[in-house]
């Protein structure tokens, strides 16, 4: 496996604060890494670092040459008051292989219609984006992701607000991609029981520093001892299930 | 009543063009959720118009209308170019900068309207004078508007991208200030240019409620800006019309139509149960 990205000695944070410092770490063709870590960890602040929207602060990140990234959002930061429908969305994902002032090709379309057959929901190309559910919603999202053929698919916090069925089945479709296409995945997620049944490594992010380990070394009691709450790792029908213990009560 | 409506022909026109330019731009006012970025441009446009007949008081500035425009123009693009670089974002929030410069623009209006020497006269340049309007003014507002329209036609896929989803479109690469910066760049000139005749208050309509009306009832963005054009232009011909033998005021006449046709759009939107 080769390093598609590659932080040596990095720093992020906003203005002069620093959220993390000393990253170091490689991302490497076919991993799949889950970003976890509490409230306000900088999660999101390290996809946008690798996405290249928030400049390090300190040390450098660097990029296979030619490496394209297919970028999921919030869901939340979607807006429905704009009169899209699915594949206007799913489009937009091509926009920056179309010259400026010109329209999207029938080769533009047909890739929009392989899209959205990839995630499962080639019926709903012509649906307004107002009227999806969350889960279809989340899939239009992963289309507009994969139509610019991407190397490397980031998702922030995908399943957030979603009932037991639509994560299960985002989840399902991520590590599909992951398996069949052999898509290389970045997912920040704060839900620690879903990253921990779907992903190959974790990283993460606390006090500052992100700890990078495989799932066992990450997902137990004591490491997981950073939320400030005593954390039960149990293993259900070869699942791993995270139970933070009833009495416990917030670290000081 | 058709004589008289033909009498005021070329301020017909100039409503209709001023009324086509903001509500286009106005569907993107709406969608990002900038309504108030419109009026303080338009407040800062009359301030600048306000700033021009003070110096020409003052004997320092010519009273030409080249004069008023071009000082109005460079106060509002001033404007246009501070909100789309994020309008002080980093310190205060976005509606608190606009309250202040919609509120402190007025204010400057006024004031330098009272101390200048021709202010009197031109008292109708804050509060617009539609009827006004010359031929010399539509073809002026046509080689203004007509570019900024092309722009936005070409530019429509770059434009709705920016503001639909910023972040993801700054992930593939958009320089996403520089894409606001040129939509706010076109909407400070059309709203300089379309307040000298127009006014705060009838600017402000065009920019946000045939833009509402047509969200309401649009099911694509071309439909949005189709159904933004039409209503704009329905309200221009309507309230200009029923302006005349009713004795109404033109402007407020046509602000009245464009918000009957945005409750019907509401009725409409209520009735179809989306």
């Amino acid at each position: 496996m080769s390093g598609l990205v590659r932080f040596e000695g990095v720093s992020l944070g906003y203005g002069r604060r620093p959220v993390l410092t000393d990253l170091s770490f490689t991302i490497a063709e076919g991993d799949f890494l889950g970003i976890v870590g509490p409230n306000g960890s900088g999660k999101t602040t390290i996809i946008r670092a690798m996405l290249g929207t928030l400049p390090p602060l300190a040390g450098v990140v660097t990029k296979t040459p030619g490496l394209r990234f297919g970028y999921v959002p919030q869901r939340e930061h979607v807006d429905s008051l704009y009169p899209l429908s699915v594949a206007d969305v799913v489009i937009m994902g091509r926009y920056d292989r179309i010259p400026v002032g010109r329209r999207p090709s029938d080769d533009d379309q047909a890739k929009v219609r392989q899209a959205l057959e990839q995630v499962g929901i080639p019926d709903l190309a012509e649906r307004r984006l107002a009227s999806l559910s969350g889960g279809q919603k989340q899939r239009t999202l992963i289309a507009r992701a994969l139509v610019g053929d991407p190397t490397v698919l980031v998702l922030d916090e995908p399943t957030n607000g979603m009932d037991l069925v639509s994560t299960t089945q985002i989840l399902g479709l991520v590590r599909d991609l992951h398996d069949v296409r052999r898509l290389t995945v970045v997912m920040v997620s704060h839900a620690l029981n879903e990253v921990a049944n779907y992903v190959n490594r974790i990283g993460l992010a606390f006090g500052n520093r992100l700890r990078l380990g495989g799932v066992g070394e990450i997902i137990n009691e004591q490491v997981l001892s950073v939320y400030g709450l005593p954390v039960e790792v149990n293993s259900f029908d070869g699942h791993r299930v995270v139970v933070a213990r009833s009495g416990g009560s917030p670290r000081a | 009543m058709l004589d008289a409506v033909l009498l005021f022909r070329e301020a017909l026109h100039g409503a209709l063009i001023i009324g086509v330019a903001c509500a286009v731009l106005g569907v993107y006012v709406v969608l990002r959720r900038i309504v108030f970025v419109g009026a303080a441009l338009a407040q800062l446009s009359s301030a600048g118009v306000a700033l021009a007949l003070w110096l020409a008081g003052l004997g320092w500035f010519g009273t030409t209308h080249g004069h008023t425009i071009g000082l109005s123009l460079v106060v509002t693009l001033a404007g246009a170019l501070f909100f789309g670089l994020g309008g002080g974002r980093r310190f205060l929030h976005h509606e608190a900068t606009i309250g202040v410069t919609y509120a402190v623009a007025a204010a400057i209006g006024i004031l330098l309207i009272a101390k200048a020497a021709t202010g009197e006269a031109h008292d109708l340049f804050l509060q617009g004078n539609i009827l006004g309007m010359t031929r010399h003014d539509a073809v002026e507002l046509y080689w203004v508007v007509v570019p900024v329209l092309v722009i936005h036609y070409f530019l429509a896929k770059e434009f709705l991208f920016v503001s639909f989803d910023p972040e993801t479109a700054q992930t593939l690469g958009y320089r996403v200030t520089r894409w606001n910066l040129l939509l706010y760049l076109t909407l400070g000139i059309v709203i300089a240019f379309a307040m000298q005749s127009a006014g705060v208050l009838l600017v402000f309509n065009f920019l946000v409620v045939p833009a509402v009306t047509a969200l309401l009832l649009a099911r694509t963005m071309l439909g949005a800006f189709a159904l933004s054009i039409a209503a704009a232009a329905l309200a221009a011909i309507v309230g200009f019309v029923l302006s005349i033998p009713l004795d109404l005021p033109t402007g407020p006449a046509i602000i009245a139509v464009s918000g009957a046709l945005a409750l019907l759009a509401w009725l409409v939107r209520r009735v179809r149960g989306e």
